[in-house]
């Protein structure tokens, strides 16, 4: 035994003898992860962080299973019209609201009205469908009425977006209170610093994929907010953290070691890729966008940066979601081709004295930083002068959107956004009139959006789905990375049983076990 | 005593004033539209909410009316909500304020520990090999940048030899961060104290409390500590100003719940309430350090005191 | 006449160059900063690869070999980097501290100069700015102008502006509070003159030695705020910015972390001893 490893042992015992540090009851599971989230409301953010910890707290309709697919939860059962204009779910019986009043379709339709309310919709109103109404037909059978027929609506209702929130809550809603169903209920949150959750003991679990058919396992969850990667290494070595990312070029060596397991995620629906402000020059031209994604060799650099955590990807929805294809979609993306890319630049005007400037906006944390330098070199190569800039990803979607809505001055902007989504219909959020960002919009687009939305057939649908894929590719319009990309490596301890994680990145702690 | 007092209150207050007049005026330094900049980051806000927004914050009106409903505001306590998740700012601030000046008092206190004596030493053993060795130590103490001993700490102590965790907010947390601010800082406390030491020491009445024939101990309690130290004193509230500012970057490192990180945060975040927040808290607790040290000063200082 | 009055004025009398060179902190400092001088200039020259050529060698090498300090996460040659660095490092001290002199100086000597209520608003003003600490200043500052490395100076130049100001101020009053000085104004004396025979004299000793231990405050100061992520950007291979990236990578490459640290110490020590020993040399009635 090493004397590091003596000090280490004897010393780290004393501290904890000695009571001196922080304290975390026995039956407490610990994750830390590198950022917080944005709100306990389901309708006030988007962000992965924020969602993780929805699927939770809070309980949907429907559930997924292995291969990502809607499974009943919630909703034990559903039928539609033949229109596909009306949809009727009826519910599970004696599931509880974690304040001991029953969930029933009238927290349903309660979830839905405020997702729709006009004077503060829901972020991801226009992912719920053109709902026109919810009726409470009895207190287990709730009726939606739909516009036109939306096929991905079944996807969304297993989805942690539609998390149905109970009729019961009040004010402090999502900052400091949030009453749902799930598995988990809210003890308290410390903005920027944990999460403090524990177990529901009513809890019912009907569809969800967990074994346990009720409630966790273990007393209390908390999830902590450290944002520096070697300081969670460090925790989870310790034992003061149970579950977390691990910095990413440890992984091998933590994989040598053996203490701590390495869990990756599949399934992700993860989709890495560029998008560029298009209302105004350099990215307004299709010839420089292509500029661009010649120049970007997506699989050196993951590779660089996540060893074989990560590979690129082809499409513009991610492997594992419906339509994608990665050889059809090989055939139309911008290939790396650095001789193509400056033949382009120089077509438009672009020199060495006379550069293509642009801005490259990435998000914090996943390494991404480092990524954006790959890339920033990589354009530098060729000659595109592309200045980083890095911000969190509330600040990323808002800046997106702004750089879209600016149509003077020549210094482009673009920008490595970052979406992960159970169902091609993304790209209708994306990419149909408005535009999530106000990007790229045309009626070209818009009309095969539409389709998609509506083919009830699976293969027509399918190739729909691909057109927009050829589409948004040849325009270079949505240029794909790689996927997974963000929090889908996680490192475990040895006393930790039971964690998995589920389809599109949410983890799972109701079997979970803190052996001894 | 009283007069030096009020003048420093005074001061004091109008550094608080001029600070929320800053702070009005952070948010159209900002180039840009600061209301689209700020709530744009929610997605589904709408072109109404932004004007329902710049109504309420008053951005609609002249500055000096904008001015006006701040510290009306102010003074009911409400300083505004953040940007993310609504929550008030005050709240968040207060839940964090603790840790910081937690952080600052506790690296104030290894820093005087450490300095100050190392600072006596060096001056009564003026000129000698122990002097010079100790103000070598000091002068790299003040080149080292915090934020290195800070990873090198972390490092060393708590990946390496895994004594101390490695974030958290209990007891054992706060030492590796008081220990970065602190030493820091430490050298500070030495070559002050070392120079003011030896200024006293070599004034008339102290020399002929030597010469006398008086014991060595008895001339340095009585005559030359108390003197010594008043410099010393008057740089607390410099100093501790400095802690708070070098807390910022500390907290980073060490994952201190503290408000530092929380700006930090903020400014990546764009969250402009709670940046205000922060400048204005940060202020009024160094303006009411500084008034507490410097009342500390006006009762040691026999010269004050008299006046 | 003013002409020998100038030469003679800024500097102590000849001989000040061997009083510095002769205290044991003077000369090393000197040697420092004119060793940093050397690199920053030559740059080019001596930086064997292009600093930000990824894959220049492999990942993570060890110092040694053909890379003298080794390479980063993304195979970029350390010693090229920390090069260039110098250069970055120097120019930011340099504006930053160009910033503070030049403003903090103009305010102190006019208050002083003045007198009456024009003194007593400029040093309030001071006074109240002073409270804010650099930190604070230099984070509002890059919260509203957005983070990058000129920012970081000009931010850092600003903050540093009521220390200035407050030690010009305090340095000028010695001379204008004099009785020959009032009397100079009233009997027509023009200001231009007196300022740069009587006042600038007594000031620039001092504003040398402050400026120069200045630099370092403000290398410091600047390195934090890269390192926080609100100074330099990617691939600016400035030293806090280093640091900043080799926090994940501690365990496995050591020496990212090390070899900036030490460059900006060496720099910070290089002009504290330098502001030390010219403190010394330059103004003989203050010794240690």
């Amino acid at each position: 035994m090493t004397l590091r490893t003596t000090l280490r042992r004897y010393g780290g015992a004393a501290a904890v003898v000695a009571g001196l540090a922080s304290p975390v009851a026995a039956g407490d599971i610990v994750w830390a992860r590198y950022g917080d989230i944005d709100s306990l409301d389901p309708h006030r953010a988007t962000s992965t962080l924020s969602l993780q910890v929805w699927s939770l707290m809070y309980d949907t309709l429907l559930a997924t299973d292995a291969d990502g697919l809607p499974v009943p939860h919630f909703a034990k059962s559903w039928e539609a019209n033949a229109d596909g204009t009306e949809y009727t779910f009826s519910l599970q019986e004696g599931v509880m609201c974690h304040d001991g009043t029953p969930l029933d379709a009238n927290d349903v339709k309660y979830t839905i009205d405020t997702a729709f309310d006009e004077s503060a919709p829901s972020l991801t109103k226009g992912s719920w469908g053109p709902i026109t109404g919810a009726e409470v037909v009895d207190p287990l059978t709730i009726k939606l009425t739909l516009e036109t027929p939306f096929v991905a609506l079944i996807p969304f209702l297993a989805d942690s977006f539609s998390s149905i929130i109970c009729d019961s809550n009040g004010e402090g809603f999502g900052t400091t209170t949030a009453i749902g169903s799930g598995p988990w209920k809210l003890v308290s949150w410390t903005k920027g610093d944990r999460i403090v959750l524990e177990k529901n003991p009513d809890y019912k679990n009907f569809g969800k994929l967990a074994e346990n058919p009720g409630a966790p396992h273990e007393d209390g969850l908390i999830i902590t907010v450290v944002p520096e990667p070697q300081a969670r290494l460090a925790a989870l070595k310790t034992g003061e953290v149970h579950i977390a990312e691990p910095p990413f070029d440890d992984v091998p060596m933590i994989k040598d070691e053996g203490d701590l397991s390495i869990i990756v995620a599949e399934n992700t629906g993860q989709n890495v890729f560029w998008e560029f402000a298009v209302h105004r020059p350099p990215f307004n031209d299709v010839r420089a966008r292509l500029a661009v994604a010649h120049a970007t060799d997506a699989a050196a650099a993951i590779s660089l940066i996540y060893g074989d955590l990560s590979i690129q990807e082809n499409c513009p929805v991610s492997r594992g979601v419906f339509g994608n294809d990665q050889d059809f979609c090989a055939q139309y993306r911008p290939a790396y081709d650095p001789e193509k890319s400056k033949a382009l630049l120089a077509e438009l005007g672009y020199s060495a004295s006379n550069p293509l400037e642009t801005a490259l906006l990435v998000w914090t944390g996943g390494n991404r930083q480092k990524l954006g330098e790959v890339f920033q070199a990589q354009l530098a190569e060729v000659g595109i002068k592309a200045t980083i800039e890095i911000m969190d990803i509330g600040s990323l979607n808002a800046r997106v959107r702004q750089e879209n809505e600016t149509t003077t001055g020549t210094t482009g902007s673009m920008d490595m956004m970052t979406w992960s989504w159970y169902d091609p219909d993304i790209l209708y959020a994306l990419w149909h009139t408005p535009g999530a960002y106000r990007g790229y919009t045309s009626p070209e687009l818009d009309a095969m959006l539409d389709e998609t939305r509506v083919l009830t057939d699976l293969d027509a649908r399918k190739a729909k789905v691909q057109e927009v894929f050829k589409y948004l590719l040849e325009n270079a319009i949505h240029v794909p990375l790689y996927t997974p990309g963000w929090e889908w490596v996680f490192a475990v301890r040895p006393e930790v049983e039971g964690f998995f994680v589920a389809p599109f990145v949410y983890p799972n702690f109701s079997d979970v076990k803190l052996g001894g | 005593m009283w007069r030096f007092l009020g003048t420093r209150i005074a001061m004091g207050a109008l550094t608080i004033w001029i600070t929320t007049i800053l702070v009005t005026l952070l948010i159209h330094a900002v180039p840009g539209d600061p209301v689209q900049i700020m709530y744009a980051q929610s997605q589904g806000t709408t072109p109404e909410q932004i004007e329902e927004v710049r109504r309420s914050l008053g951005l609609d009106r002249p500055i000096p009316v904008q001015y006006a409903m701040y510290v009306e505001r102010l003074l009911q306590g409400d300083l505004g909500h953040t940007i993310r998740g609504g929550q008030p700012v005050l709240e968040v601030i207060i839940q964090r304020l603790p840790n910081t000046l937690l952080l600052a008092c506790a690296a104030m206190f290894i820093a005087i520990l450490i300095g100050v004596p190392i600072g006596f030493l060096a001056a009564y053993r003026e000129g000698t090999l122990t002097d010079i060795a100790l103000m070598i130590i000091a002068i790299a103490g003040i080149s080292m940048p915090h934020f290195w001993l800070g990873l090198m700490l972390l490092f060393f102590f708590a990946l390496e030899l895994g004594w101390l965790p490695v974030s958290g907010n209990g007891w054992l947390n706060l030492v590796l961060p008081a220990l970065t601010l602190g030493l820091s800082n430490a050298a500070i406390f030495a070559r002050l104290t070392r120079s003011s030491m030896i200024d006293v020491m070599s004034q008339d009445y102290v020399q002929t409390a030597f010469a006398k024939g008086l014991p060595k101990a008895l001339v340095l309690r009585r005559h030359v500590l108390r003197a010594g130290l008043l410099p010393v004193v008057t740089m607390m509230g410099l100093q501790f100003a400095f802690m708070m500012g070098g807390a910022i970057v500390v907290e980073n490192i060490f994952s201190w719940n503290g408000v530092g990180r929380m700006a930090v945060e903020a400014i990546f975040q764009r969250d402009y309430p709670i940046i205000q927040g922060f400048i204005l808290t940060f202020s009024v607790v160094v303006v009411f350090v500084a008034i507490a040290i410097d009342a500390l000063y006006a009762v040691l200082d026999p010269r004050i005191r008299r006046s | 006449m003013s002409m020998s009055a100038q030469q003679d004025a800024p500097k102590a009398p000849p001989g000040f160059l061997r009083r510095l060179l002769r205290s044991p902190s003077g000369a090393i400092g000197l040697g420092i900063v004119l060793l940093l001088l050397f690199f920053a200039i030559f740059a080019e020259m001596l930086a064997p690869y292009n600093p930000n050529k990824m894959g220049a060698g492999g990942r993570f090498l060890p110092p040694g070999g053909k890379h003298l300090l080794g390479t980063d996460e993304f195979g970029r040659d350390m010693f090229s980097r920390i090069l260039f660095g110098s250069r970055i490092t120097l120019l930011i001290g340099a504006v930053a501290v160009g910033i503070s002199l030049t403003i903090g100086m103009a305010v102190g000597m006019i208050a002083a100069f003045r007198r009456g209520w024009i003194e007593a608003i400029l040093m309030r003003s001071t006074d109240v700015l002073f409270s804010f600490t650099e930190t604070l200043i230099a984070l509002s500052f890059v919260a509203v102008l957005g983070p990058s490395l000129q920012n970081a100076g000009i931010a850092v130049g600003v903050a540093g502006i009521p220390f200035y100001a407050r030690t010009c101020y305090a340095a000028a009053l010695v001379e204008t509070s004099k009785p020959y000085f009032e009397a100079s104004i009233s009997a027509g004396a023009r200001p231009a003159r007196l300022v740069m025979v009587h006042l600038l004299p007594n000031v620039l000793p001092t504003m040398i030695v402050v400026a120069t231990l200045g630099v370092s405050t403000a290398i410091l100061a600047a390195a934090g705020l890269s390192f926080l992520g609100l100074g330099a950007q990617p691939p600016t291979s400035e030293w806090g910015y280093m640091l900043a990236g080799s926090r994940d990578y501690i365990n496995r490459a050591p020496w990212l972390m090390t070899i900036p640290g030490i460059a900006i110490a060496i720099t910070v020590l290089g002009f504290n001893l330098l502001g030390d020993g010219l403190r010394t040399s330059l103004d003989p009635v203050e010794r240690k």
